[in-house]
């Protein structure tokens, strides 16, 4: 028996010097908006491809992500709440940040629309009435880029939703909440990627019911962690890659992505 | 050459209970000399001693070889052995049993086969060589005990109650072996049983233990 | 037919290999740290030893979650450990199963030796055991015991996601193991994915268990 453990931990040794060899990483913290609609899967092996640079996505909400590149535990940061990585910009803890792309939010109900949204055309109005309705509203209470924008938008309404019985906090990605607002017959915000690539295969029984207004836009954002702050981290290669993201190429990447139903999620805006 | 054991006034106490008080006696002859007394009277306690696997409280045990005292060590350990009552088998083969004193002491394997088959021809358990110890009966397993402690050539041996929990047939089988060993000569062989038919049947030098000491001493008339 | 097909996929089979990697290799290490460590708790007695052993116990109950956080904080850059990097790599996915498997071995591999029968101790040291052979006699009399240690360790470590979750970051191709996997897969839907690799799961599972039956039935050969 002895033998056989001697040799296993041979093993692991072997496997860990494997693991230590070189290629050329960084660590994206994005968010499982990106992941999940399978942008990353599209543009990353054109990038790795150009460069020899692979890029590790570690999938969280917005507020993780941008903890996790403060933290040092990232390289970059690729997410969707501007106040919020301007914000950590302005305390040193990222630099060199660049609009990327958008896409908008909206906001998708039961398909009988119990509360009568259709119509409004200001989401802060349409935020009132599913309060005063009491019918079900799912929120991704994850501190996410949604959930930021979703939390701005009752309080331009003027509502406090948290403990309101008919508030629901799932703290789940975009997905995962869209399916709990179906199973709930309730309202939810999400992001028009994230619709357009789930809405059929969740065999979701929700509609849009308010599109277009501007508080709806969503802005994606790229940005290197601080080599000041992290000494560690690989800011040269980072920055070859919000390069190329913000390069001609990168955008026509970005442009060219369609989900399976052939809908272009995110809108390239590079300045 | 021979080993002989002395003890000297061994006292022990088990829970403040003295069970050996002041026991004396010298083994000075080959052979067998079986131990008798009442359950409880002090025999196994004494055997352990007189073993090396137990300190005594008070006292001493000593050996000697052809009249030169032995120096109590792992050396000494290895020339003597005891078979307990319980056995104790080790979970796998009876060959694998018997041969355990062999390779603890580093033995070549071929030698170690055919002595380890010798023993087992010897008691009997041939036939069950490969089987897995557990699965023996209580006899066969008091034999197996007996052959695990043969095969390490004790100049000095001791069996204690070896055929307490034993049908008639196997006490008449380890019986045997046991005035096998005496006749052969060589060695101190030493038993302890509570049964005084078979304390006459083995025909060695008897001892009664008593009040915590060994009270008469000789040889069966 | 579909799961069928779905397992010939070189990603999937990429994350069960890596999951079997990483599993087996937490359990070599929980193993060599942890064996030595029970064998001792079992065979010697000392002061504290009571304290150890309800501490073990504790341990293993501990919910993967605390691990992950915990690990989480020592391994970040901004942590103690930081500057090994070892966050979000394998590495840091194995140390976190290690963790979990370690109290396992310990406390079952301890309860595997004091089981064993105190006559065998008698037994070794009568035929001329030193002490060293003595202790290992009664380790070699434990080895099914021991052996079901290992099992059920490996059992807990590759059932395992909420730890090797918030460390390894569920990175596609590189951290991404059959759990997280499932996890993740449930969160998009995919649920045909997710459940293939749960039968995976289950396999491996009463594979581990049926080898864990096996090794019970020859300890108990009366």
């Amino acid at each position: 028996m002895l033998k056989h453990f001697i040799a296993l931990i041979l093993f692991a040794g072997m496997l860990a010097s494997v693991n230590a060899s070189a290629q050329t990483e960084i660590i994206c913290a994005s968010t499982t908006s990106t992941e999940n609609s399978g942008l990353f899967g599209h543009i990353l092996p054109v990038f790795e491809k150009k460069t020899g640079i692979k890029v590790k996505v570690v999938a969280r909400g917005t507020g993780a992500a941008i903890e996790i590149g403060r933290r040092g535990d990232a390289d970059v940061a690729f997410v969707h709440a501007k106040e919020q990585e301007l914000k950590a910009v302005a305390e040193g803890f990222f630099v060199n940040r660049h609009d990327v792309m958008y896409n908008d939010f909206v906001v998708i109900g039961p398909a009988n629309d119990p509360a009568g949204i259709k119509g409004i055309k200001a989401t802060a109005g349409a935020f009132r009435k599913i309060a005063a309705s009491s019918i079900p509203f799912v929120s991704r209470g994850d501190n996410s880029g949604t959930h930021t924008k979703e939390l701005s938008i009752w309080k331009k309404a003027g509502i406090e939703p948290k403990g309101r019985n008919w508030y629901l906090e799932v703290g789940q990605g975009m997905e995962k909440t869209q399916r709990v607002a179906n199973e709930k017959r309730a309202y939810t915000l999400t992001d028009r990627g994230t619709w357009l690539a789930t809405k059929d295969k969740d065999k979701l029984e929700m509609v849009v019911v308010l599109e277009g207004d501007p508080i709806l836009f969503n802005q994606y954002g790229v940005m290197a962690v601080n080599p000041q702050k992290h000494k560690h981290v690989k800011y040269k290669e980072a920055m070859e890659f919000i390069n190329w993201l913000i390069s001609k190429e990168g955008q026509q990447a970005i442009a060219a992505f369609k989900d399976k139903n052939g809908n272009q999620l995110f809108i390239p805006d590079a300045k | 050459m021979s080993l002989k054991p002395t003890a000297r006034h061994i006292w022990k106490n088990y829970d403040g209970n003295p069970v050996l008080k002041d026991c004396s006696f010298s083994f000075e002859k080959n052979g067998i000399y079986v131990l008798t007394g009442p359950n409880g009277s002090g025999k196994s306690t004494f055997l352990r001693i007189c073993a090396l696997l137990e300190k005594p409280d008070k006292g001493e045990v000593e050996y000697s070889s052809d009249g030169n005292p032995v120096s109590n060590g792992i050396e000494l350990k290895r020339r003597i052995t005891l078979v307990l009552p319980r056995v104790g088998v080790f979970n796998t083969t009876v060959f694998k049993n018997v041969a355990y004193g062999l390779r603890i002491r580093g033995m070549q394997k071929r030698e170690m086969e055919s002595r380890v088959d010798a023993m087992l021809e010897f008691v009997g358990l041939i036939h069950k060589r490969d089987q897995n110890a557990l699965t023996l009966s209580s006899g066969e397993t008091q034999r197996l005990g007996i052959a695990r402690a043969l095969a390490i050539g004790p100049e000095t041996l001791f069996l204690d109650e070896p055929t307490a929990s034993v049908d008639v047939k196997n006490t008449e089988i380890i019986e045997n072996i046991i005035l096998t060993m005496g006749r052969k000569g060589g060695s101190t062989v030493v038993v302890t049983t509570h049964d005084r038919e078979q304390a006459e049947r083995l025909n060695g030098c008897l001892l009664v233990m008593k009040d915590g000491r060994i009270d008469g001493a000789g040889p069966p008339s | 037919m579909k799961a069928s097909a779905l397992m010939l996929n070189p990603e999937l089979l990429e994350i069960i290999l890596l999951s079997l990697e990483v599993s087996g290799i937490a359990l070599a290490i929980a193993t060599a740290a942890g064996l030595p460590l029970g064998a001792f708790i079992g065979l010697k007695r000392f002061p504290g030893r009571g304290v150890i052993i309800s501490l073990m116990n504790t341990f293993m109950g501990l919910p993967p979650v605390v691990v992950g956080l915990f690990l989480y904080l020592i391994l970040s850059r901004s942590g103690p450990l930081g500057f090994m990097g070892l966050l979000y790599t394998p590495s840091a996915m194995i140390i976190a199963q290690s963790a979990l498997a370690f109290p396992i071995v310990i406390s079952l591999s301890h309860s595997a030796i004091i089981s064993v029968d105190p006559v065998i101790r008698q037994a070794a040291l009568s035929l001329g055991a030193t002490q060293f052979q003595v202790t290992a006699a009664v380790i070699h009399e434990a080895r099914y015991g021991i052996l079901s240690a290992v099992v059920a360790a490996f059992g807990r470590v590759t059932a395992e996601v909420g730890a090797i979750l918030i460390v390894g970051g569920n990175i596609a191709g590189f951290t991404r193991v059959m759990t997280t996997t499932i996890a993740l897969e449930t969160d998009k839907g995919n649920f045909e994915l997710a459940l293939a690799l749960g039968v995976v799961l289950l396999a491996i599972s009463l594979a581990i268990n049926t080898a864990l039956h096996v090794m019970q039935k020859k300890g108990m050969a009366r």
